[in-house]
């Protein structure tokens, strides 16, 4: 039997972990993956929504079940947290100095757009390392090239006022996503790497895909993901219709973490 | 071509450009903002032109012009913002000039919320502005389902002379799938454009025009739109039948988004040995009475679900013409409705009916 290469097979080498990229290219996905991955591996891990963008598919949407892994979410208080404002809490910018924790991953917003929010860390970041990751899905719009993706990177380091470290390969079709897909958009961020001079940090692969030879074959790291943003109709037995439970001032649809059972 | 992964909204976009429109005139509002937000990138690449008007007011008058002049035309907004189009729209349905609208409907009334809602099939089918006029109003339920119905969109456009809605839920527009495109039409228009101003020199002056000031003439312009909604209605209804082989008690009826959560509830039951039959309508406008009746007449009892307080509602009454009990299941603001939430509603609605026939 092939051994796993396990979640923990990649590590962050700072303790400071952004995840930024163009819209949809799975920033979310990856930062709820990685806090979760961390923090059962017995890390302290704190993690910031900064999605000012997109009002949809935000981490804040697992935020119970992170919490439960004993993570500390950071998101807008109330109903601010709902909104699409550029809301930055007081957290945040403690979370850059550091306090105990192992990591603190921050998801940002898509798009130059939403890296601009990290251009107002830049003194603070100045003293220390960190680590600014940008997603790649090759089956994305613009982000489908060599020149896409350099230019989306050059996009977003002119907004974010700091250097993109490195590379996530996050090429999927959803369930529909095959080996050669996940090797195309390997192939693809190899380029952007020759370019760039900015190195792959690790390759994503979803379910089974993890374990694929072609896949397990890959010069660099591979990290299994688990898909925690499921549309409304492949959530079965998950009532969402429950006022009577709902603590006061709680929207009903956000009490329920939207989470695969 | 390849399947790539698309949001709705940057799909619609997408779509709009292999239709053959390369003219854009919007304003950006949640949760539709990234239908501008591509083709503000697009549209230059293939030699079309993106205008981000004033207001959502604005943008309509120029689709009536751009519309006017003979030109594929594409506007996309959010619920408040269908709203201020509302005028542009009765203007371009009075003056026969084909033109696609989508909606991508967030939670109201009012500024309401920005999370996904129904809420504005009522403005879309029965009362979008002042006026005898129709839209043609199409009701995807996937990302690809939105991609296919654009397409459509400007053909019935075309072919009638007439404004298209295309209507989707927040989620429609937000979330991701996989999609495939045709490749790119030649962007002529598809019907005749003997309507078109492009320049008198050589030929009969045209005008565009709502303004009739003679009863008469007025009152035949109102039959011409009357005749030919009557012509669409006829030859232009679209629906889903699912799960509707076997016979049932109870039948199910959604449109959008919510139709997915529900085909989801029928598959649970159906597993547990239920047969609960599901409707859809995919031209929410011109609706499918009678697709719809032939179900209801199978049927003893219906169970109507919506991401509102009842809208689509109205239209199955009027389908089911008082014959059986009509159940209504809905929620706004921006809760979706679960498939526990929907299983749980077509539980009772069972029992109601006095027991269930098995699948087998």
């Amino acid at each position: 039997m092939i051994m796993e290469k396990s979640a923990v097979s990649w590590e962050p080498s700072e303790r400071l972990v952004m995840i930024v990229g163009n819209y949809g290219s799975g920033k979310t996905e990856i930062s709820v993956n990685l806090a979760l991955k961390l923090a059962a591996a017995g890390k302290k891990v704190v993690i910031a929504d900064l999605d000012i963008v997109n009002p949809y598919f935000r981490s804040r949407e697992v935020g119970a079940v992170m919490e439960a892994a004993g993570i500390e979410v950071v998101i807008p208080p109330g109903e601010q947290q709902y909104a699409d404002l550029p809301i930055v809490v007081p957290r945040i910018k403690a979370m850059l100095e550091p306090a105990g924790e192992d990591f603190s991953i921050f998801d940002v917003g898509g798009d130059d757009v939403g890296a601009r929010m990290l251009s107002s860390f830049r003194q603070a970041l100045a003293s220390g390392p960190y680590s600014l990751l940008q997603v790649i899905n090759s089956r994305r719009p613009f982000t489908d090239t060599v020149e896409g993706c350099v230019k989306m990177m050059r996009m977003i380091e002119e907004s974010s006022r700091l250097k993109v470290s490195g590379l996530i390969v996050n090429s999927h079709l959803v369930d529909q996503t095959t080996v050669d897909v996940v090797v195309e958009g390997y192939e693809l961020a190899t380029k952007v790497s020759k370019v760039s001079g900015v190195p792959v940090e690790f390759v994503t692969a979803m379910g089974t895909l993890a374990q694929a030879p072609e896949i397990l074959a890959l010069d660099v790291p591979i990290f299994a993901i688990e898909r925690n943003m499921l549309p409304p109709w492949l959530r079965t037995g998950e009532k969402q219709d429950s006022a009577e439970e709902r603590p006061e001032n709680v929207p009903a649809a956000r009490t329920k973490p939207i989470f695969r059972s | 071509m390849a399947k790539v992964l698309m949001k709705g909204n940057e799909a619609i976009g997408e779509a709009a450009i292999r239709a053959g429109c390369i003219h854009f005139f919007g304003y950006p509002i949640t949760p539709q903002s990234e239908v501008p937000e591509y083709l503000s990138r697009r549209l230059p690449e293939v030699g079309g032109l993106y205008l981000q008007a004033e207001s959502e007011v604005a943008a309509s008058n120029m689709i009536y012009g751009a519309a006017g002049v003979g030109v594929r035309v594409l506007t996309t907004s959010s619920s408040p913002g269908v709203s201020l189009m509302a005028e542009g729209l009765s203007y371009i349905a009075a003056c026969e000039l084909p033109c696609v609208l989508v909606n991508i409907m967030r939670a109201g009334p009012g500024l309401g919320g920005i999370l996904p809602a129904q809420g504005d099939y009522l403005q879309a089918t029965k009362g979008t502005a002042h006026g005898d006029f129709n839209l043609i109003v199409l009701a995807p339920s996937s990302v690809q389902e939105a991609v296919d119905l654009m397409l459509v969109a400007f053909e019935l456009a075309e072919k009638y002379r007439n404004p298209v809605i295309l209507i989707g839920d927040g989620m429609i527009g937000q979330m991701m799938e996989p999609v495939e495109f045709p490749e790119v039409k030649v962007g002529k228009p598809l019907g005749p454009t003997d309507y078109a101003l492009t320049g008198c020199k050589g030929r009969e002056r045209r005008i565009v025009n709502s303004l009739y000031l003679d009863a008469q003439k007025l009152n035949d312009h109102n039959e011409k739109l009357k005749a030919k909604f009557e012509l669409i209605t006829e030859n232009e209804q679209r629906w889903e039948y699912y799960n509707t082989e076997e016979p049932f008690d109870v039948l199910l009826t959604g449109f959008g988004m919510m139709a997915r959560i529900c085909k989801t509830a029928v598959d649970v039951l159906k597993g547990e040995g239920i047969n609960i039959g599901l409707f859809r309508p995919i031209t929410a406008k011109p609706f499918p009475y009678k697709p719809l009746r032939e179900l209801i007449d199978r049927s003893k009892r219906v169970l109507c679900v919506e991401m509102n307080m009842g809208q689509m509602l109205l239209d199955v009454q009027f389908a089911a013409e008082g014959t059986v009990p009509i159940d209504f299941y809905g929620k706004a603001g921006g809760i979706i409705p679960s498939v526990e939430d929907v299983v749980e509603q077509l539980r009772a609605a069972i029992a109601k009916a006095g027991g269930s026939r098995s699948g087998k």
